[in-house]
């Protein structure tokens, strides 16, 4: 009897043990449901479009600059143009995103390195294009919110989420799981494109931009 | 015969009397504008874009005076503001409810443009170091000014639009390089009224 009992003990004691090394399943989502994957590019506009940003952009020093931004997107070329102008309308950059890379057709000091430009276009893929890949897990809660996560080429990680109801956000993070760049997306959508959009970027540089859009078009 | 020679000459006569009523020459222009003291208006900017299927709009106002001032403000979309006086260019955009001063100032090329604007306003278009002018007595008068090497390649040209009324610009068009225009169309054009000098002191 008390040989029976010191198993029960032991084997109640390796079930505890067994049971604290199932690894946890809750972080980990499944490919998703078919139907659920459009609302992973629920943020994004489908056709071709165009749109005009009021922008302020501050640097981490406090400085800050208010900006006019247009953009013109083709989405199933991923092509993008993008524009940046003064108050006064003078450009200060302009430069057009394909398949093949970045040509910049102007860039007026302090906007005119390659650093800059690729930086920029890097912002206004990540605010208007979806990453190219299918997600590789997505779900969709029972409150309607949608969790899409995709992973880069270059082993970095994009997570979509939120719902029209309650706004959206995008971490975009480095291969070390930093978050490097997150964007916030408030409604109403206009034409595909949201109301308003703040992009807060930590790595390398440290920098928000506030766009309000003022314009858009089909 | 007679009769149709005779509506000729009345209907040519008429023309011509027109032509010179409404027509400024080059020298009653710069009498007019010397007589410039301030100027106070509103405008209206249209920005025409390659990649824009419609204009970029955006209302301001400015006040000018003699002594080198000029106050230069956008109302909307941006709310910003150019102050010039004397050699001093200051720019402030309004943002979360306060004035904040201009980070990527661009004094040189905005010193550029002021000087530009403010020869305009008192009729000295032939004192511009950066364009060459040409005078249209049309109707309606226009100067275009051509810009000299290295502008160029950014601007291919300025149309300035003159008003009937003596001295008052009606519109410019700004060419540039690339096929991106703009126009302003200025109202409300007030000549020699008074208004407080810390309009350009201030934003």
């Amino acid at each position: 009897m008390i040989r029976k009992k010191g198993l029960d003990i032991c084997l109640l004691g390796f079930l505890i043990l067994s049971i604290g090394c199932v690894p946890k399943s809750g972080t980990t989502l499944s490919p998703g449901l078919p139907e659920d994957l459009p609302g992973c590019y629920a943020i994004f506009p489908t056709g071709p479009w165009e749109s005009v940003h009021r922008i302020e952009a501050t640097l981490r020093g406090g400085g800050s600059s208010s900006l006019l931004g247009v953009t013109k997107g083709e989405p199933l070329e991923r092509r993008l143009e993008s524009l940046l102008l003064t108050p006064e309308g003078f450009i200060l950059f302009d430069a057009e995103r394909r398949e093949s890379g970045i040509a910049v057709r102007k860039a007026m000091a302090p906007f005119d390195s390659p650093a800059f430009a690729r930086g920029l276009m890097e912002d206004v893929t990540l605010l208007f294009l979806p990453p190219q890949a299918k997600p590789t897990t997505w779900r969709k809660e029972t409150d309607g919110t949608m969790i899409c996560n995709w992973e880069g080429p270059d082993d970095s990680h994009t997570e979509i989420r939120g719902s029209m109801d309650s706004g959206w956000r995008i971490l975009r993070r480095d291969k070390q799981g930093e978050v490097i760049k997150e964007v916030v997306l408030n409604g109403p959508f206009v034409n595909g494109l949201a109301s308003r959009m703040e992009l807060r970027a930590f790595k390398p540089a440290s920098y928000r931009l506030r766009m309000i859009l003022l314009q858009a078009f089909p | 015969m007679k009769k149709f020679l005779f509506l000729c000459v009345l209907v040519a006569t008429a023309l011509l009397w027109a032509a010179a009523v409404l027509s400024q020459d080059w020298t009653s222009l710069k009498e007019a504008s010397r007589n410039i003291q301030s100027v106070k208006a509103e405008f209206l900017q249209k920005r025409y874009l390659q990649i824009l299927t419609k204009p970029l709009l955006s209302e301001g106002r400015l006040f000018f005076h003699v002594s080198d001032s000029l106050r230069w403000e956008y109302l909307s979309p941006l709310r910003s503001v150019m102050l010039q006086k004397g050699s001093t260019i200051q720019v402030y955009n309004y943002s979360e409810g306060v004035w904040k001063p201009e980070m990527t100032q661009a004094i040189e090329s905005r010193r550029m443009v002021l000087a530009e604007i403010s020869q305009w306003f008192q009729g000295r278009f032939d004192e511009s170091k950066s364009f060459k002018h040409l005078y249209s007595p049309g109707p309606p008068a226009r100067v275009i000014m051509v810009p000299g090497e290295g502008i160029n390649r950014f601007i291919h040209q300025i149309e300035i639009v003159l008003s009937v009324r003596p001295g008052v610009i009606d519109r410019v068009e700004i060419e540039e390089s690339g096929g991106s225009r703009t126009s302003i169309e200025f109202r409300n054009v007030e000549i020699n009224s008074s208004f407080s000098p810390e309009v350009f002191e201030k934003p």
